[in-house]
């Protein structure tokens, strides 16, 4: 194997100078990758081999334990899965229609969550395009994103206060309702109201990404379609949507992951209440986990919740296959 | 037609009454835009308003009464400021977030660049492997790192959580730097190969300049979501001198009351770093945050 | 090209920094002796400098305002042995940061423990020392703390824990001045009075204020009427591991629980009461201008409304207590909640201060600050600031009968909704399946 040649620096100058490289170079491409490329993916690796897998192999080992202090103590089989999928109505309850849980409520936010997500920043993308002011706009928007959870928790706990005279919501809506609504407190409620809440906060996510792919879009392919004599409506849903499907599905990718992974919004609003009417499913395996002590019972709420994301893998696959670079 | 028309409109819209025409053309937009301003300003400017507030105001009226009352006060800030520790907290946070962005930054960087330029046996495989951890949540990975990390000091310092921020940090960002990083002129790269370039000087010279972009989108937001993390830092830093301003925080509270007063202002303070870093490096991030999804 | 150069240096300058200003002058001491079941890889703390010699460090959750009245007593203590003491808290995070920090190695030497379930979860995990070994005369305790306390405090028949702060939970707040003007001449002393005063007081302003956010709350309701409706011996049985929920007396508190707790009483309404958390309760009734004129918790009420809800409020005028009215029972009963100390490790530092919290001198300290009630029976009740907590103090005897807290009796991983979950569930109409409870109850006693 051909030892690396001395630093690239010195190999620019050199060869700036014009002299010039014999033609066996594709070769040593194919051969060098022993070294250079250890190097690279070297360090990364190993700590993704450490601090991701490492733990997720333990966590579905432990999946079938007892798992007192999240050591391996007693081995249960897959009790805790048949627990959780049929004996658990605040994870899994098919018994009522709609179905309730932790997983309804992931599939609710899903669905909803990352519809109006897209739908909001796209449609401030889009206004935001025809005004002067539109960079003021999009930081406006985007602001949420520099919160920290924990601060989130307080503001949306003066917009959902019950009292109109503490919550924002209800001192708006108190000339048409004589009591305030319990927004966290009512069952019927509450995934709204934090499906709301976490929607405001990532729209300004999607309007950044959204707003930079409609710019990237050639102007002369509108103007076209415009001198053909394309409606409005028809160029929004000939042209921009399919120029912007890309983008949208990337972002598409990124909330749903994070709707399955959901778990500090929900921690800090309403801690899974009333009841256990809002806790989605990452809240569940903390809760067990931690302050619960079952361990073992929160590593199989992590499988389950590891299971639900291969669609979401899949889809990636399709997608980064058919974006290969050869 | 409407193309040809268009520069010289563009040209005659410099009179007034043209602009103001326009303007008012606009008006429905306007509307729109300043209700979703006011929606997406409104719960942050009450907790900017609350946190200025005396505390016995806070319990028993809206802030927006407040400016009727106008009874504003420094306190909170003077109190949360001067809580115990709190200035250590405020350089710990610093001393989390910093190298817990720029270690991924490097790493990632230098990933994606092999699953992009490199060749090597189940190189797409191991990609999708990569993308894949992108799924892991951190509270899996609590209980076998911390017996993973007991025999060592990592928990005492920061060892411990800059390794597991990075380790969480590099799926996603060698995922954005890879998308990235195959969009680069593949010519331009060629070429420096051929005049003899290792690869190390073609990431230095050719590759990391030109996605400067990316990079900075990643570190943005790698550094918002450690600065703002609670969680991570009360598992893995477990020494009581080295918590960040998060924790902090949390502390100034008593068992049963919610000092929301304290919380406001805390917030705010908590605030004051994301908004500046956000702010100044703005224009990186729209560009990186577009690279590799577009095209 | 410069740009990538530098990023590259500032991020080895920022290392370095980093490592050198590290925190400073860490006095974590060595995790001396673990627990002896934890796994093989030791708890001793590998490249951990021992700390200067004597030192322990605090965990607990208190901050703000209790965070300084225990200030008081480590001080005390530091004073008499010489061992200084590193306190953190932990408010909201109390479970995370003291499991992560036992398999991290590194567990405090004191805990202060705010859940007998977790107390429980700790002792079986081996985790907490137990007190007979750290040089305390457990049997000489039983002259100095009620035999309740130190029940809550034992696990599987050895003592794991001593009572640092009692919380009569029997306490009925109200404005005395509401009362007056309504015409409520004697404080309400069995259930039917208080019924009564209830409707004397409601609408002018309100009857009552709820916090049931909190559902902690709802639970301390349905114990307080539970011990004095069904009994002293009922309720042991009900909150440990031969319970059954599905006894009529269960269903039975309920209901007494909804005479009360309803649209009709409920200032606000059930609907806004379930949104609204407790200290918001509070404060509708003890601001300037009261919107009702009753709130039930425990003792800690005072502490909250005097200090941080209205300090303008006068003892015996606009603000006092009377014990919860009277159901089937003929003398003073009351449920009670409290911190417990255990130790995780038996460094003698550790010893020490349990050696040392035991004493009367300690607990008179920590009383004098207003902050707590103690539990320990050497306390004289002069030692209390005003009277509302002098009263409360004299509860701990002058009580026939106190028992802990039952719902922080129960285990701590009861799975999907717990009893705080279902009262809400109940105050707002729903029926209550005690079936499914008393199941997962049972299941989550037998997983301890």
């Amino acid at each position: 194997m051909q030892a690396d040649p001395p630093g690239g620096m010195e190999r620019v100058a050199v060869s700036s100078i014009g002299v010039a490289k014999p033609p066996e170079a594709p070769k040593q491409i194919g051969r060098r990758y022993d070294r250079t490329t250890l190097l690279f993916l070297g360090p990364p690796a190993i700590l993704m081999a450490i601090f991701l897998v490492y733990p997720t192999i333990y966590t579905i080992a432990l999946s079938f334990n007892r798992g007192r202090r999240g050591e391996f103590t007693e081995w249960v089989g897959f009790d805790h899965y048949i627990n959780l999928l049929t004996g658990d109505k605040s994870f899994l309850d098919l018994g009522s229609f709609p179905p309730e849980g932790a997983i309804w409520n992931n599939v609710l936010w899903a669905v909803f969550y990352t519809s109006l997500v897209i739908f909001l920043g796209l449609v401030v993308a889009v206004l935001a395009s025809r005004v002067r002011y539109e960079s003021i706009i999009k930081a406006v928007v985007f602001l949420p994103m520099a919160i920290a959870a924990t601060a989130l928790a307080i503001i949306w706990n003066f917009v959902y206060a019950p009292d109109s005279n503490i919550g924002l919501l209800n001192a708006i809506l108190s000339p048409v309702t004589d009591r305030g609504i319990s927004w966290l407190g009512n069952p019927s409620l509450v995934n709204a109201a934090l499906i709301a809440a976490g929607v405001w906060g990532s729209v300004g996510f999607a309007t950044v990404i959204l707003s930079a792919a409609l710019k990237s879009i050639p102007s002369e392919i509108l103007e076209a379609a415009r001198v053909d004599g394309a409606t409005e409506r028809q160029v929004f849903f000939g042209i921009i949507i399919p120029m912007v499907s890309l983008p949208i599905s990337v972002l598409a990718v990124t909330l749903l992951v994070n709707v399955v992974k959901l778990f500090d919004l929900i921690y800090v609003l309403t801690n899974g209440g009333p009841g256990t009417k809002s806790r989605v499913i990452a809240f569940t395996m903390y809760n067990d986990s931690i302050p619960g002590g079952q361990f073992g019972r929160g590593a199989a709420v992590a499988v389950i919740m590891l299971v639900l994301l291969i669609p979401i893998m899949a889809y990636n696959i399709r997608r980064f296959r058919s974006s290969r670079v050869t | 037609m409407t193309a040809v028309a268009e520069p010289r409109a563009a040209a005659r819209e410099r009179t007034t009454t043209e602009r103001i025409v326009r303007f008012l053309n606009k008006t429905p937009i306007h509307i729109a835009l300043g209700i979703i301003a006011l929606i997406w300003l409104a719960p942050t400017v009450g907790l900017l308003v609350t946190s200025f507030r005396p505390r016995s105001d806070i319990q028993v009226t809206g802030w927006w009464e407040s400016f009727l009352q106008f009874r504003y006060t420094l306190a909170n800030y003077g109190e949360v400021l001067s809580g115990q520790g709190m200035l250590q907290a405020f350089i710990n946070t610093f001393l989390i977030a910093v190298p817990s962005t720029l270690i991924p930054l490097v790493l990632a960087s230098m990933a994606a660049y092999a699953f992009s330029w490199l060749h090597f046996p189940f190189r797409d495989g191991l990609f999708l492997l990569v993308v894949a951890l992108l799924m892991i949540p951190v509270q899996v990975a609590f209980i076998p790192l911390l017996k993973l990390f007991a025999p060592t000091g990592l928990l005492n310092s920061y060892g411990a959580i800059w390794l597991t921020h990075t380790a969480f940090a590099l799926p996603f960002g060698i995922f954005l730097l890879r998308n990235f990083f195959i969009t680069l002129p593949r010519d331009l790269i060629e070429a420096a190969r051929i005049d003899g370039s290792s690869t190390i000087g073609i990431f230095r010279t050719i590759v990391v300049p030109l996605s400067v972009p990316a990079i900075a989108a990643y570190g943005i937001f790698q550094f918002l979501w450690v600065w703002n993390d609670l969680l991570m830092a009360l598992v893995f830093v477990q020494n009581g001198k080295a918590w960040p301003m998060t924790k902090a925080i949390q502390n100034l509270l008593s068992q049963y009351g919610t000092e929301w007063h304290l919380l406001a202002a805390g917030a705010f303070i908590l605030m004051a770093v994301p908004l500046l870093v956000f702010f100044s490096l703005q224009r990186y991030f729209v560009q990186g945050l577009l690279a590799g999804s577009v095209k | 090209m410069s740009r990538s150069l530098r990023l590259s240096a500032f991020a080895l300058a920022a290392a370095l920094v980093a490592t050198a200003c590290g925190p400073a002058g860490t006095t974590v001491p060595p995790a001396s002796g673990g627990p002896a079941a934890s796994a093989p890889e030791g708890s001793s703390g590998g490249s951990v400098a021992p700390g200067p010699a004597g030192s322990i460090n605090v965990l607990s959750l208190w901050g703000g305002s209790e965070e300084k009245a225990f200030q008081a007593v480590l001080a005390d203590f530091t004073a008499k042995t010489g061992v200084t003491v590193n306190y953190e808290a932990d408010r909201q995070t109390y479970s995370t940061t003291l499991q992560s920090r036992i398999t991290g190695g590194n567990p405090p030497d004191i805990a202060i423990i705010p859940g007998i379930g977790f107390l429980r979860r700790f002792a079986k995990d081996g985790s907490l020392m137990k007190i007979a070994d750290l040089g305390v005369d457990t049997a000489g305790l039983t002259s100095s703390y009620p035999e309740g306390f130190l029940a809550a405090g034992t696990v599987d028949g050895q003592l794991y824990a001593i009572p640092a702060k009692y919380n009569n939970k029997g306490t009925m707040w109200f404005r005395p001045d509401v009362y007056k003007d309504d015409g409520v001449t004697a404080n309400p002393a069995t259930w039917a009075d208080y019924k009564a005063a209830l409707d004397s007081t409601k609408d002018k302003p309100g009857a009552m204020a709820l916090g049931a956010k909190d559902d902690w709350n709802l639970t301390d309701w349905f114990e307080s009427i539970y011990i004095r409706q069904a009994g002293v011996d009922a309720y042991d049985k009900l909150f440990g591991a031969e319970g059954d929920w599905t006894d009529a007396t269960v269903q039975k508190d309920v209901d007494t629980m909804l005479e009360v707790i309803n649209d009709k009483y409920v200032v606000g309404g059930i609907d806004a009461a379930v949104g609204r958390a407790w200290t918001d309760a509070i404060a509708q009734v003890f601001k300037p201008t009261p919107e009702a004129g009753t709130f039930y918790e425990g003792g800690f009420v005072g502490g909250i409304a005097l200090g941080q809800t209205n300090t303008d409020l006068k003892i015996g005028e606009t603000i006092d207590w009377y014990p919860f009215p009277k159901i089937n029972n003929t003398d003073e009963v009351t449920t009670f909640g409290g911190d417990v100390v255990g130790a995780l490790t038996d460094s003698d530092g550790a010893k020490a201060f349990l050696q040392y919290l035991v004493t009367p001198e300690a607990n008179k300290v920590w009383a004098s600050t207003g902050a707590i009630v103690s539990p320990h029976k050497g306390v004289d009740t002069s030692a209390y600031p005003n009277d509302l907590v002098k009263r409360e103090a004299e509860s701990l005897t002058s009580a026939s009968a106190i028992r802990y807290d039952g719902s922080d009796l129960l285990p701590a991983g009861i799975a999907g909704e717990g009893l705080g979950a279902l009262l809400q569930r109940a105050i707002r109409g729903d029926k209550i399946d005690w079936a499914d409870f008393q199941t997962r109850v049972k299941a989550a006693w037998d997983a301890e």
